[in-house]
């Protein structure tokens, strides 16, 4: 008997469909993949057995029995924890706090039980003590806490609550390797000790690595459940995009062809700042300049040094020959850079605000404009839109009712309106669908043979290793190797990542 | 608490929370209503002359409120409690510079429209260069003022309005229309304008919706928030001016009243206190609504204290209609 | 590492332990400029005098830092100190003005200010309504019915009530009993684990409510804590004023925010002090002491005050805010 089934749940927002038809059957000890696209509905399927969204209809059986799931206080009584994509940390709180936060020890059920809350936190940590890195302890606030480490606070918190029922929702998509590694490991524990284990990762060495069974999702509904060991990536892809589409893009495949490299556009020296040591390297019109390495060791800093939100420090940046001062995000948009941040919460999308507020900005901002009007702006927007083949009903709608890859697109036509000379991406297609993924990559790669000069990181090293003329690969915020025509492998890469690890 | 109750809680949420009419057109329904009520209890209440006497006073609340409504939506937890002492301050020194005589009204405008900028600035550069949130640092602006007016009142007379600030606020301009109501429309219309057909518009919607993205897409943070402290001292001042054109002296902490009715008719009107969206014809309704709310209380014919829980009662059934945030699970 | 990084980093971690710290720093300079200003305003009978006069803010400052924890705000404190104060003078009125009958006149004082912040805890979290605006109708509210508890103000509380306020016991003044309540009051709550919780809904609410909190109960008991601290607020101020008065609290309400603010807690929720609220109203105080003793004259006293205390608030985050970056 399965320990919790899902018939035809459903959920929308107003004239939104999130998701509209999700069945799903968990078996204890099983580690039970969610796989699909971006908006697809994984997350709100996660959130509803989680008791954080409230389903429209549908049944829920937990051994066999219809139970409702009201709120998340229900859904821990009924042994269902989560990890959130978003997490669920309080950010001036401990670490020790957040991990214990949903069953905080007491005496007298009135006080804080401060000993034993630190001794069940550092029995959570201690399976992750040598891949924590610097500056965690139990007494840390989160805030202060990378957001790699900020992602394990948040998973030892879902293992905290001793639940039979483990939610994790993207839970890996900050972590490096090493930090995986030893996640995976405490899920295959627990996937022995018989607990039902639901996983949702875009990587799909992981999904392989630690899944028994996966169910795909398609435009909110559950399409078909496989045996992991009986089916290929092939398959999983051709179920999540339809198979008349997966068809087409096959065909569209091919690499468009890459001009001849042009002059320098860009020079970097010799930048040492809080995140960087001592880096300098050089970009030409037309070609991608990948940077890679583990996450979080300097690929980001560089860009966002480059576009003036972090501090230059000492060093120096040349734009075609001349020395700039880009102390600021305007000075570098002023100067033709663009930076695209797949943190498109944080830096990228304008919350709530139409699609057209959020395409023109930076055009508005180029070309000094004061008068805003929709007519000749959306002229412009629409345009910008549509080399991405961008999906949206009008240009007024707001841009919370597109799904996470269109919002992408939205935020990549706004530095396409006024085409850029340098374009700088940061993890770009951090939590979008794969079909999304490669109409992105397909664009750069136009971009670029276009003449415009590119610095990409990519957490993903197929999407470095398919795209990027050159890699440099970073590790603690120095540039350790750079690797030229064929030694662009993946072994290359890793071994240079871990080398100084 | 029991969790039955939290159950009741969550019921009645859902309940409420079903109907989710648009703002403005709630506010003009209960503004008819409340006239309707108001004809009824008091014959003449909803004549035109007594709309129009309204619409005056409303008039006031609602510039005030136009420069509380550009700093709200701003976000950051963007409010201006410093207005009511920007208010007291303008009215006695435009009383003061143009002292009874037209010719000097030129000279008031630009004297209260620097000041008020001047204090909006200060309010603005706290708020943006020393990171300093909007609701202390217009707060110890507000003790500041208050110390001031305090100074301004002991060494200056009270002032006088000038005849034609006077007629220009009470009697009829165009059509039987104060003034006043005319200013106030052409607010109205300018306030659409930036905020729907400029870039300064735009940004200040972005700056509110999501600041880092903005600053990320070009966006002078700080600058177009300073702007809008700016704005609204200047709003304030043009406000203070009006009060003394309609009572024709300044007196004591005039402004006062409007520092919480500001921010009342802002979100009376949809604009939520986080900031990022709405806009200021709902502002504009709501300070109709609240103007009309307290008329019908003075008429009732009740005590002080009989009118403020009226007033309070009202105002948070009014909320309960449509001011409701969003519930947690969604 | 350099030495002035890891030296931040020690008063990072200090101002994360302890918010209160700047707040403490400006509160001991003010001492000792009064002390520089008017050696006769640290005598024992000023001081006596000081918490006398500010012990009513301390209280509301407490109350205000335990909603602003929970990222709330509460505009109605104020008329809930008044509401409590006519309340309690015209119950004792009603029972007469034996010991007892004055002990339950406070019990039925601290009761209305419990309902009182149960209302605007219900209207906040169980309404789901913006709290600057909603509580600013409650309060709205709570001044009408002080207002016809008691129409003017006026009615005098029996002389056993200020004489113990004013006086001593046992040698002691009674203040410092009352401190010395509030000190204990303000070591126990930060130690329980409802505090934990107001402070992870003021960090993230959303988060703390998908972490399985009870996120409205939360909230609501902050704003009944609130009204009791108010309350209690509203005892010492009967006490000091020795009358009542329906609109003696108004005022207090903006100061108590300055208060909460010096004390170094954030407006935005989760990092808070109840320590440091007490201490911030104590600063307000001593401004206001040190204006006076400089020699102000009269009519800028009000002026002089106003920058001050704005400037102490710029300071104090100004500074924090630079340790923490």
């Amino acid at each position: 008997m399965s320990k919790l089934r899902l018939r035809s749940v459903s959920k929308r927002y107003g004239a939104t469909v999130a998701l509209e038809y999700g069945d799903l059957d968990l078996e204890a000890g099983e580690v039970h993949v969610l796989m699909g696209a971006n908006g697809s509905g994984k997350s709100t399927l996660s959130k509803i057995i989680a008791g954080s969204v409230r389903p429209d209809s549908g049944i829920i059986e937990l051994d066999g029995k219809a139970i409702s799931i009201t709120n998340p206080q229900a859904a821990r009584e009924f042994g269902v924890a989560i990890f959130y994509q978003e997490l669920s940390l309080a950010a001036h709180r401990t670490v020790a706090e957040n991990i214990c936060l949903s069953q905080l020890p007491s005496t007298a059920g009135v006080f804080l039980d401060r000993q034993k809350m630190i001794e069940i936190a550092e029995r959570r940590i201690a399976p992750f003590l040598d891949v924590v890195g610097d500056g965690f302890s139990v007494n840390t606030q989160v805030g202060q806490l990378r957001a790699d480490q900020r992602q394990l606070v948040e998973i030892m918190k879902t293992f905290a609550q001793d639940a039979d029922i483990l939610i994790f929702d993207e839970p890996t998509s900050a972590l490096d390797r090493a930090q995986v590694e030893c996640f995976l490991n405490l899920l295959r524990e627990q996937k022995a000790a018989g607990r039902c284990i639901v996983f949702i990762s875009h990587r799909r060495d992981e999904i392989f690595d630690i899944g028994d069974r996966i169910t795909i999702i398609r435009d909110g509904r559950t399409v078909s459940t496989k045996v992991l060991s009986e089916t290929n990536i092939d398959e999983v892809l051709i179920a999540m995009v339809g198979e008349g589409e997966a068809v087409a893009e096959q065909q569209s495949q091919s690499l468009p062809q890459r001009t001849e490299i042009g002059e320098i556009k860009l020079v970097v020296e010799d930048i040492t700042n809080d995140s960087l040591q001592e880096v300098g390297f050089q970009v030409s019109a037309g070609e991608i300049l990948g940077l890679g390495g583990l996450h979080g060791h300097g690929q980001s800093a560089i860009l966002r040094t480059i576009f003036g939100v972090l501090d230059l420090g000492t060093g120096q940046i040349f734009l075609d020959g001349a020395a700039k001062d880009l102390n600021s995000p305007r000075a570098a948009i002023r100067n033709g850079i663009a930076y695209i941040s797949g943190d498109r919460r944080r830096d990228g999308i304008i919350t709530d605000r139409s699609i057209l507020e959020n395409v023109v900005p930076v055009y508005a901002l180029k070309k000094h404009l004061i008068a805003a009007s929709p007519n000749t702006l959306g002229k412009k927007a629409r345009m910008a839109l549509e080399l991405l083949q961008s999906k949206y009903e009008s240009l007024a709608h707001s841009i919370g009712s597109m799904s996470g890859g269109n919002q992408q697109k939205v935020v990549v036509a706004r530095w396409l309106m006024d085409a850029p000379d340098i374009l700088l991406l940061d993890d770009p297609t951090k939590g979008i669908d794969m079909a999304t993924k490669k109409e992105l990559f397909n664009l750069i790669r136009e971009l670029a043979a276009q003449g415009m000069a590119i610095i990409l990181y990519s957490s993903e090293d197929a999407e470095l290793l398919e795209n990027a003329d050159r890699i440099l690969v970073l590790n603690n915020g120095k540039i350790v190797r750079e690797l030229k025509g064929s030694e662009r492998t993946r072994y290359n890469l890793y071994h240079a990542a871990y080398e100084a690890a | 608490m029991s969790s039955s109750t939290a159950q009741f809680l969550t019921k009645a949420r859902s309940h409420i929370t079903n109907l989710s009419p648009n703002p403005l057109i709630v506010a003009l329904c209960l503004i008819a209503g409340l006239l309707v009520v108001g004809e009824f209890l008091s014959p003449g209440f909803a004549s035109l002359p007594q709309i129009l006497r309204l619409l005056v006073v409303a008039s006031i609340l609602g510039i005030v409120a136009a420069g509380q409504n550009l700093v709200i939506l701003g976000g950051r937890e963007g409010i201006d409690l410093s207005v009511g002492g920007i208010v007291s301050l303008s009215a006695i020194i435009a009383g003061n510079v143009m002292s009874g005589a037209d010719i000097g009204i030129l000279p008031a405008i630009i004297a209260c429209l620097a000041i008020g900028g001047f204090i909006g600035f200060l309010n603005g550069v706290g708020v943006t260069f020393l990171g300093i949130p909007p609701l202390v640092m217009t707060l110890g602006m507000l003790g500041v003022l208050q110390g001031l007016l305090v100074v301004v009142r002991q060494g200056i007379p009270s002032g006088l309005a000038a005849p034609a600030l006077s007629s220009f606020v009470a009697s009829p301009l165009l059509f039987g229309v104060p003034g006043i109501i005319w200013l106030w429309l052409m607010i109205g219309l300018l306030m659409a304008l930036l905020l729907h057909r400029t870039v300064l518009g735009y940004r200040i919607y972005a700056i509110g919706a999501n600041e880092n993205a903005a600053k990320m897409a070009g966006v002078p943070v700080r600058v177009v928030r300073i702007s809008l402290f700016m704005m609204s001292g200047m709003f304030s001042a043009i406000a203070g001016m009006c009060i003394l054109g309609y009572s024709g002296s300044s007196f004591a902490n005039v402004g006062d009243q409007y520092m919480l009715a500001s921010i009342i008719a802002v979100v009376l009107g949809g604009t939520p206190l986080a900031g990022g969206k709405g806009g200021y014809t709902g502002t504009m309704t709501g300070a109709v609504l609240l103007v009309v709310l307290q008329s019908i209380l003075t008429t009732l014919n009740i005590d002080e204290a009989g009118r403020q829980i009226a007033f309070g009662g009202t105002l948070l059934l009014l909320m309960v209609f449509y001011g409701r945030g969003q519930s947690l699970r969604i | 590492m350099d030495a002035t990084l890891t030296s931040r980093g020690n008063w990072q971690s200090i101002l994360g332990r302890y918010p209160f710290v700047p707040a403490l720093i400006i509160l001991i300079m003010l001492l000792v400029f009064n002390g520089m200003a008017e050696p006769n305003s640290l005598s024992f009978r000023s001081v006596n005098g000081l918490f006398k006069t500010y012990m009513a803010l301390m209280f509301l400052a407490v109350a205000q830092t335990l909603v602003v924890s929970a990222a709330d705000v509460d505009l109605s404190l104020g008329a809930i100190l008044s509401l409590v104060n006519v309340t309690v003078v015209t119950t004792i009125g009603v029972f007469g003005d034996g010991p007892l009958a004055i002990v339950a006149a406070c019990l039925v004082g601290v009761f209305v200010g419990f309902l009182c912040g149960l209302l605007n805890g219900f209207v906040v979290a169980g309404l789901n309504l913006q709290p600057i605006v909603a509580t600013f109708a409650t309060g709205v509210l709570f001044t009408g019915i002080a207002l016809w508890v008691l129409p003017v103000a006026g009615m005098p509380v029996p002389s056993a009530y200020w004489r113990l306020y004013g006086g001593s016991v046992l040698g002691i003044p009674f203040i410092y009993y009352i401190l010395a309540g509030l000190g204990l009051a303000i070591f126990l709550i930060s130690r329980t684990t409802l505090m934990v919780k107001i402070l992870a809904v003021g960090d993230d609410q959303q988060g703390a409510f998908q972490s399985g909190l009870p996120v409205t109960r939360i909230r609501i008991s902050a704003y009944a804590y609130c009204g009791v601290f108010s309350a209690f607020a509203a005892l010492c101020i009967t006490g000091d004023t020795a009358s009542g008065d329906p609109l003696v609290g108004n005022a207090m309400t903006l100061y108590s925010i300055a208060a909460v603010v010096l004390g170094g807690t954030a407006l935005s929720g989760g990092k808070a002090t109840l320590l440091g609220a007490a201490i911030g109203a104590l600063t307000i105080g001593l401004i206001n002491s040190l204006v006076f003793f400089v020699g102000t004259p009269s009519e800028w006293q009000n002026l002089v005050q106003g920058m001050s205390i704005l400037v102490a608030l710029m300071l104090g985050i100004f500074v924090s805010r630079r340790v923490e970056q």
